[in-house]
Parts: C-alpha cells; structure tokens; sequence
C-alpha cells in the first residue's frame, strides 16, 4: 500500500472509529511514518537504530545476505510490511528451512495481527498508527513474505490482469520490465518488476518484488502462481481486500478507543462505514496509481476540516531538540518505542515458533537484558510506565 | 552489491592470480592442480544446487530448472575431470566455453542495459567483447600451438585478465530495483 492508503485513508478510518480531527491525524502520520523510518533517518536524528521499520534501496543494496543480515531484514519486513498469517501452518514433506520460509507468507485474519493490535491498545497513538499500517499492508501483501525468498516469493510468466466484462473477467498477461526509474503507465498496463534472480536469498526475491508494484495499486485484479502454490493459480481483487482492510481497520480502531471490548480477527466494521461505502468503493476501484487526492476530499468531507500533506519532517526537530530525557515523550520519540516494541513482540512470536529467520529472542520476564542494546529504551520505558501505574 | 559480494570478487581474483603465478612456475604440474581445483569447485557447486533443488526448490514453481541446471554444472564437473590428463584439450574446452559463454551473455546484457539508457552498456559491451575474443584466440591457439607448456601460458594470461574483471567489477558501483 502507500501513502494515499497508509495515509489519507487511515485519517478516514480514525474519523469513523471516533476519533478527533487531530487524533486522527497522529494515528495517519505514524501510519505513514512506517514507510520512512529508516536507519538513514534514524542515524541523522541520533534515535535507535533498531527501530527501523523499512529500509531504503541503498540499505538494501548493501544489506549482508548472511544468516545474521538475513534475520535483520526479516525483522523489519516481517513485522511491519509482511505480518505472517499463520506461523504453524502445516507444510507437507518439505525440509525444516523451507517450512520456516513457508511460515512466513504474509496473509490477513492471523493471530499475529491479533497481537499486533492488542499490543496497541492502552499505548500511544503512534502504536495505534503503526497497528494500522502494518493490518492493512496484510491485505495487500497476501501471498509474499518479509524475508528474501525464490521459492516464496518467485513468480513467473503465468500473470494475468483481470478486467471486468459485464459477468465475467478479460485476461491481459502482465510483461515486467526491469527499468529502474520507470514510474508504471497504468493506463497501459506496463509494470515494473525486479529482476529474476536465481538466489535463494538475493533481495530481488524479497516481498513482493518480483510482482511489481501491483499489491499496492487498489484498482488493480490479476491471478498469478505464486512460487508456494503447488501450480494452483491466486487470483488478487484488491479492491475488496482494500475495502475489507478499511473496514477492518474502523473496527480495531474502536477496540483501541475502547468502544469494543476485544478484538477478533474476520470482523469488519460494514455498519460504520455504510454511508460512505459508494464513495470508497469509487476510489478504490479507480485506475489511478495514486488515490491521494481522492482520499483527502472524502477525508476532508467526512471531519469537514483540511487535511495537510504528510510532512516527512514535522517532528524531526522536536526530537533533535528534546533533552535526552524527554526524548521518549516527543512524537517520534513515542513512534520509536512503539516500533520497538511491535519488533521486539513479532520476533518473539517468530522465535517461539522455533523459526530462527527473524533471530533470536530472549525473554526480559525470565532472563533479564540480552541481545541488541537498543531494545534498553523499550525496557526501561514499559519499567517507567508500571512504576507510574 | 553488497560489501560481502565485493570482499568475494576481490578473494576471487586474488585465488586466479595466485593460480595464474603457479600455472606460470610449474606449467605442468601446476596446471593439473588448478584443473583439479576447478574441477572440484564445480562438483560442489553442483551438488550444493541439486541439495537446494531437493529441500527447497522442488515445492517451487518452475523449481525443476534448478534440478537441470544443478545436473548440468555436476555433469560438467565429471567430464572436465576426465580430461585434466590432457592438459591441451581441457584448456581449449575451458577457455571456449568459459569465454565464449561469458563474453555472449555480457553482450546481450550489454544491449539491454543501453535500451534503458543506463551509462554502463559501454563497459559491458567492452567486457563482453573482450571474453568472447579470448574465447576464438583460445580455439585458434588450440588448432596452431602444439606445446602444452604454450597453452598453460595462454591459461595464465586468461587468468590474469578474469582476475582484473573480478577486482574491476568488485569497486563498480552498482544499482538495483527494488519495489516497496
């Protein structure tokens, strides 16, 4: 998903969850935020370097594609973009390294996006953004996982986009070019994609990749075999999964504010989000690579107040400038530890399954500190948070 | 390119040079050991390919191209051991197919890094024009030169001009797509 999605929609599911205007716009910025925190961002604000939740194309053009390097990515792209959707699902006869990639596929409705959610609630609304990023990104990143992977992640020429015809579908193959630079004509149904690559562990093999933009474009319906799926071919309808995302999302976000008393996944706030649904369902089935401007009038029709433009910097000083301190306390202070602990949570989740592709993890309750020094701010501040209880 | 896939070209070109230094003190004996190196390497690559094939990419679509090319490179393993014993035959088939092959590939890559405008091309089609001369001036130099002790130097020099690519592409940067 992007930003007209992470951003202008999320506003949308904040305002029919009840929040306020400007809670709102907390909640969509962190969800956004997700997509730039980076360690070159982090290493310019002097913030955890662990809190990384995406990585840009030049760190992953030097990333190390050791064991070591491997569980790192795995971390961030596994716990932020491809939330795995069943860590025990049963694999027959195949190896244990490939089960573990296997278990790693991305899917909605998982007891870890349970988790996920549950980990926001009672938090900050920075964590309540980061929930609703990594949730909607489940829906369209189905079928990939968040660690590099031929045999997961590979697809082939069996791509087809699907048009709908009165009661059926026309079939168009999708042809990926590899031109680095390139923006998509959608209108001519031209994608990029990244190159094959014959390594198992090359970046190339890592989410969804190999299939191009297209699981982030709302419009779009295609059927492909994904690499995992014994030649039975998917097919995507994104712009039900989006609305289901959507509706989904309306539905945690009253759970954090309290309105529902738990959160079970395969419910969907249908009832809120009625009125608005033709409108909705008109920008997600419109063919458009970029929604941004269509979510932010419906956004800005539903609170009745403007919307301003995501702004990569509008907290960036307030951290700088904070004593070391209060860092914790600023708005990408509070972003950090909630990155840091949803990392932190899915790698131990991973780890328990006795899955080692996200590294190890070590629980603080019984072993007390080890591992990345980073995660000390995440202790320390849960200790701060039961001490003021 | 990661900094390990550098680090990995840089120890690869350093092992060719120090081959090439061996191949030109001991041109027989040094030779047959270079053979059976390389031999060796690709009977494990080989096999290291077909374990992949076996625990992973056989639940792969289109997995079976690993199986094939996993035979391939372990049959070719066996057939250029047969023939280190015959140090002038084995050199030619080497510097032929190695180069040649190369040489072909990088000039396609070549052209298909000039239809996208990328700066490169020249150096790719330099690369690949360079291999795939080396490759010919191996078959011409297999039908006149009758010494074995002659190829061996001509295997040398080969090396010497492969480890020069391993370091040149080592410190090239590099660019790759990658989609979020």
């Amino acid at each position: 998903m992007q930003k007209d999605f992470h951003y202008y929609a999320t506003y949308c599911a904040s305002l029919l969850a009840g929040y306020s205007h400007e809670e709102s716009l907390s909640i969509c910025y962190s969800a956004q935020f997700v997509d730039c925190c980076t360690r070159t961002l982090l290493s310019s604000l002097k913030a955890p370097l662990s809190a990384a939740t995406t990585q840009l194309q030049l760190e992953l053009a030097n990333a190390r594609t050791d064991p070591v390097g491997l569980q790192d990515i795995t971390r961030i792209w596994a716990s932020f973009h491809f939330l795995p959707g069943d860590l025990y699902a049963p694999v027959k006869k195949a190896s244990r390294h490939y089960q573990n990639k296997y278990r790693l596929i991305c899917n909605p409705n998982g007891t870890l996006l349970s988790d996920t959610v549950e980990l926001a609630k009672g938090s900050s609304l920075q964590a309540a953004g980061i929930a609703m990023h990594v949730l909607a990104d489940t829906w369209a990143h189905r079928y990939f996982a968040g660690t590099p992977s031929l045999v997961i992640n590979n697809t082939n020429f069996y791509f087809y986009e699907l048009f709908p015809e009165e009661n059926t579908f026309r079939e168009q193959p999708v042809v990926f070019s590899h031109s680095p630079g390139t923006p998509d004509d959608v209108e001519k149904s031209h994608y990029n994609g990244s190159i094959f690559q014959s390594s198992e562990n090359s970046i190339m093999n890592l989410g969804h990749g190999r299939a191009g933009h297209l699981p982030d474009y709302s419009f779009i319906r295609y059927k492909y075999l994904p690499a995992w799926g014994d030649y039975e071919a998917v097919v995507k309808d994104n712009p039900s999964d989006y609305y289901h995302a959507f509706c989904q999302m309306v539905y945690a976000l009253k759970y954090l504010r309290g309105l529902v008393p738990t959160f079970e996944a395969y419910r969907y706030d249908f009832d809120s989000v009625a009125p608005w649904e033709a409108q909705i369902r008109t920008i997600l089935g419109k063919r458009q690579s970029d929604a941004c401007a269509d979510w932010k009038a419906l956004g800005e029709t539903i609170s009745g107040q403007e919307i301003g433009d995501f702004d990569l910097v509008r907290y960036q000083q307030e951290y700088r400038e904070s004593p070391e301190r209060d860092k914790n306390n600023t708005f990408l202070g509070r972003f950090f530890l909630a990155a840091l602990a949803q990392k932190s949570m899915v790698t131990n989740k991973i780890f328990r399954s006795g899955n080692l592709l996200a590294g190890f993890s070590v629980d603080y309750a019984e072993k007390g500190f080890r591992g990345i020094r980073d995660f000390i701010r995440l202790v320390e501040a849960q200790k701060g948070e039961q001490h003021d209880d | 390119m990661t900094n390990m896939q550098r680090i990995k070209k840089v120890l690869a070109a350093i092992l060719m040079i120090l081959c090439s230094c061996i191949v030109i003190r001991y041109p027989e004996e040094g030779f047959y050991l270079v053979a059976v190196i390389f031999c060796v390497s690709l009977l494990l690559y080989g096999i290291r390919t077909l374990l992949y094939y076996l625990t992973m990419a056989r639940h792969m679509v289109g997995g079976k191209s690993i199986l094939y090319f996993g035979i391939i490179v372990f049959d070719l393993g066996i057939f250029i051991l047969t023939t280190v014993n015959d140090p002038k035959f084995f050199i030619v088939i080497y510097l032929f197919v190695f180069y040649g092959f190369s040489g072909i590939m990088a000039v396609l890559q070549a052209f298909e890094t000039k239809r996208f405008d990328s700066p490169s091309w020249k150096w790719i089609l330099i690369e690949g024009i360079a291999n795939t001369a080396v490759a010919i001036l191996a078959v011409i130099a297999g039908l006149f030169l009758r010494s074995s002790v002659d190829i061996s130097y001509l295997y040398a020099a080969c090396l010497f001009y492969s480890a020069f690519i391993q370091l040149s592409t080592a410190f090239r940067k590099t660019a790759i797509i990658f989609i979020q």
